[in-house]
């Protein structure tokens, strides 16, 4: 009987450890930069479907987490998002006003944003959903751009510098 | 004399066709804003069927304004079109869609990622990946 109990015991802290394990949060901080040959080949170029950024600074703490985006020969992105998923407003180029939130949903980050700018097609709305996902040191991001009733979904690829 | 006169007329037309070469074939990051994502519908009011890039020239109406207004875009050139089975003849009067980035200096001015000629329910992409971000 005792002897069943200290098995039991035993079986109940190690299922409470994996279960702790298993809901850490991912941990994205770090500098990340672009790897084009194994993202997909419509993000770079002179054509791309979406853009992504060369290089993206992520500072992550248990309460937020802050991601500086940066591209060669175009303005800087910087947002400091609160992990509990409220709305903040992101840091933009002039001319560009966004706000988004950003949650940890299991192994991944999932960032949302709305974006507009006035062009000559009236005032212009894009909304943009990123998922983020770690693999040891590579960073993997698919990002949907929906506008005018259009969506367009691609992924890239980032090396941990 | 007229030898070095002609020599000197050939050296400054190679150099002024060099020059419109590299004005043509212009990088995505200098010319529009990777920031400013554009999707527009419209009709095709003009072509400018040409490489390394075709002009596509699009009626799209400003949607708080009414106002019609004329867009220039940029898109694949005329060679890539033609191997993805477009002819000129395809595009004039045609319904499209485009998806785009706005020009960094605000004109009515976009490159064409992608494009969908709705009559065709097809889109194409302009596939010139490049070797930059």
């Amino acid at each position: 009987m005792r002897r069943l109990m200290i098995v039991l015991t035993l079986a109940l802290a190690m299922g409470a450890q994996a279960a702790a394990f298993a809901q850490a949060k991912p941990d994205f901080t770090g500098t990340w930069r672009f790897n084009q040959a194994k993202s997909n080949p419509n993000i770079a170029g002179n054509t791309p479907n979406i853009p992504f950024p060369s290089q993206i600074v992520v500072k992550q703490t248990a309460a937020d987490v802050a991601i500086d985006s940066t591209s060669v020969r175009q303005q800087p992105i910087s947002a400091l998002f609160k992990l509990d998923g409220s709305k903040v407003t992101i840091k933009a180029p002039s001319g560009i006003t966004e706000s988004g939130e950003a949650k940890i949903e299991g192994a991944n980050l999932v960032i949302t944003s709305r974006r507009s700018f006035s062009s000559p097609a009236g005032e212009t709305i894009v909304d943009f959903k990123e998922v983020w996902s770690l693999s040891g040191n590579v960073l993997t991001i698919e990002k949907t751009r929906a506008q005018e009733g259009e969506s367009t979904s691609e992924k890239a690829v980032f090396d941990k510098i | 004399m007229s030898m070095k006169l002609a020599f000197a007329t050939v050296s400054v037309g190679m150099l002024l066709a060099a020059t419109a070469s590299v004005q043509a074939h212009h990088s995505f990051s200098a010319t529009y804003d990777g920031n400013k994502p554009v999707t527009l519908r419209g009709t095709v009011s003009k072509l400018g069927w040409s490489n390394p890039h075709a002009h596509i020239y699009v009626d799209v109406k400003n949607q708080q304004t009414g106002e019609m207004v004329t867009w220039e875009v940029e898109s694949a050139g005329a060679s890539n079109l033609l191997r993805q089975g477009l002819r000129k003849e395809d595009f004039i009067g045609a319904e499209v869609v485009i998806k785009g980035f706005l020009a960094k200096d605000g004109t009515p001015t976009v490159n064409a990622s992608a494009f969908t000629l709705v009559a065709a329910k097809k889109e194409f992409v302009s596939d010139e990946a490049a070797p930059t971000p």
